[in-house]
């Protein structure tokens, strides 16, 4: 079966593609695939570092589009030795040294040998941008409930409708329980009625992530950590699974917490 | 225009003599503009030319003829599309004419993608909503209409959301079966229907016809426009957080904004021949 090309985009910058990327992919590769990683933020490359991989890198995206090497051989394998690979991008490039032409090649190839090739997109709508899609089947969009996310957002949607991926999921990221239910921060359905597309997870804002990024460990290795169970339940989403949303809520309290150790029913608590 | 490497530069404007065919473009869509001045059959051997050497720069993306004042019989036009059809294969999305009274500057297509996904049909010279002759643009968009002689084309229906960004145009009354978004901004010669929020920059009747009308199911857009009149909206920013605006949305009751002594009123909608009396000022 041919492998599916997933890109990972945003519009705005920070909202958390690198790290929804690095965390999407160890999770599909967790399940058993084969799947790619390409970071195309040429001269700004940061899905190395997430991923724990920078010292590794010897050959990069544009020496394989320009062939100065094989494409096996910028693959780098991911540390847990999952089937996971990493085409990093060039530090000292910029976005014109890939074409869109040359990224579709690439993506076309590696179909016939890996079930997921993921995207990450940089930032923007121009070059970089355009670079990314053109290789990919299907889109996820991460925002985060901030109005300037969502905005950007809405304008990617109309970009990647334009370019022929309809129906991109969204990925909603960095939510806070807390604020959604102070109605202080939009939640799922703010969101989903503003920008009229699927929600395909809900990532609340988790402080292991942070860390998890700077030790090069993404979250989804994390067990204890809830956006890194929310990516793992986005992977199976994206896998074909039905996994039902669930609305994420405030941590427990104390009271709750004891209340589980000894046994005791308390208020059910979850994350997406 | 770095946008368009290998365009030869001395084609596009900053050159001191003006080129019978000036080239512009942004992101993948490229307006030809052709002189007022010049003859027509200048213009083509320019055309011509242009496209046996360069015709293999665009290979996507809208390409828009943009014939200033002049207004082109049946034929001429189906010249243009023959040269372009031989030379290139390009396929012409659209003419443009603009009445030199209004805007001198040529139209250019300054978004990525106007109104792209309207035009899905492979062949645009079937396309309906493109093949409008361009003496009919020009007759729509002149004084003409206040005559009541105008060819407004018939009614265009976008289906879905028009998103930030997304610039769509309809010489006719324009239905659109989702939200119009902030950053966006929708333009019909005749009424702007919006079964949803309109939060975007529209503008009915953008001949100059006060007597076109906006309908919505609530209007929250920073500045509307019908015809000649402008209106903005003064309300503060709109808090996208929470159950009460959702609830609001679904049971929205539609509003209507037309044009009464020269200011935009609206009121809820009871029709759209209504006599309505009873509206108010909008400000958003």
């Amino acid at each position: 079966m041919k492998g599916r090309t997933i890109v990972i985009t945003s519009g705005k910058g920070g909202v958390g593609k690198t790290t929804a990327t690095a965390n999407l992919g160890t999770a599909l590769a967790m399940r058993g695939h084969r799947v790619v990683v390409i970071d195309t933020d040429i001269g700004l490359r940061n899905l190395d570092v997430i991923m724990g991989l920078e010292n590794r890198i010897v050959y990069d995206l544009v020496n394989v589009v320009e062939g100065k090497c094989r494409v096996r051989q910028a693959m780098i394998q991911d540390k847990h030795k999952l089937e996971l690979y990493l085409i990093p991008a060039a530090q000292t490039r910029d976005k014109d040294a890939v074409s869109p032409s040359q990224l579709k090649a690439l993506c076309a190839g590696l179909e016939e040998e890996f079930d997921y090739i993921l995207i990450d997109c940089p930032a923007g709508i121009e070059q970089g941008f355009k670079n990314a899609v053109a290789a990919a089947g299907e889109a996820i969009i991460v925002t985060t409930p901030e109005v300037s996310a969502i905005r950007d957002a809405d304008r990617v949607i109309g970009l990647l409708d334009a370019s022929g991926l309809h129906r991109p999921k969204l990925v909603i990221n960095r939510i806070s329980a807390e604020m959604v239910k102070r109605g202080d921060m939009m939640g799922q359905e703010d969101v989903e009625s503003l920008l009229a597309v699927e929600v395909i997870g809900l990532v609340p804002a988790d402080e292991r992530t942070v860390s998890a990024a700077n030790r090069g460990i993404p979250a989804v290795h994390d067990p204890r950590s809830a956006a890194g169970s929310a990516f793992t339940r986005i992977a199976a989403r994206v896998d074909g699974e039905e996994v039902p949303l669930k609305e994420i809520e405030p941590r427990p309290g104390m009271l709750n917490r004891l209340r589980d150790m000894v046994g005791i029913k308390g208020r059910a608590y979850s994350h997406a | 225009m770095s946008e368009f490497p290998g365009i030869d530069s001395s084609r596009l404007s900053g050159e001191s003599k003006r080129r019978p065919v000036l080239i512009t473009g942004r992101g993948t869509d490229v307006a030809f503009n052709l002189d007022d001045e010049a003859p027509l059959d200048q213009l083509t051997d320019e055309l011509s030319d242009y496209l046996a050497e360069q015709s293999a720069l665009y290979s996507r993306g809208g390409i828009s003829i943009n014939t200033g004042s002049r207004i082109l019989s049946d034929d001429e036009e189906a010249e243009i599309r023959r040269i372009f059809k031989e030379k290139s294969g390009l396929k012409i999305a659209r003419f443009i004419s603009v009445p030199s009274e209004h805007d001198p500057q040529p139209e250019l297509l300054t978004e990525d993608p106007p109104v792209a996904r309207l035009r899905k049909d492979p062949d645009p010279v079937d396309d309906p909503v493109v093949n409008l002759s361009s003496a009919d643009l020009a007759r729509a968009l002149s004084g003409l209409s206040q005559q009541g002689q105008r060819s407004r084309s018939g009614g265009m229906v976008v289906r879905g959301t028009v998103r930030s960004g997304e610039s769509v145009q309809h010489f006719g009354d324009l239905v659109i079966l989702g939200d119009v978004n902030p950053g966006s901004e929708v333009v019909a010669d005749g009424d702007i229907v919006v079964m949803g929020s309109l939060k975007g920059l529209p503008h009915a009747g953008a001949s100059g016809d006060e007597k076109a009308a906006i309908i919505a199911l609530s209007v929250t857009s920073p500045r509307i426009r019908i015809g000649p009149c402008e209106a903005s909206g003064q309300s503060p920013h709109e808090n996208p957080v929470g159950r009460k605006r959702r609830k609001d949305a679904a049971t929205a009751q539609p509003l209507i904004a037309y044009v009464r002594r020269k200011s935009i009123y609206v009121s809820p909608f009871a029709g759209r021949f209504a006599r309505y009396t009873k509206g108010v000022p909008y400000e958003g």
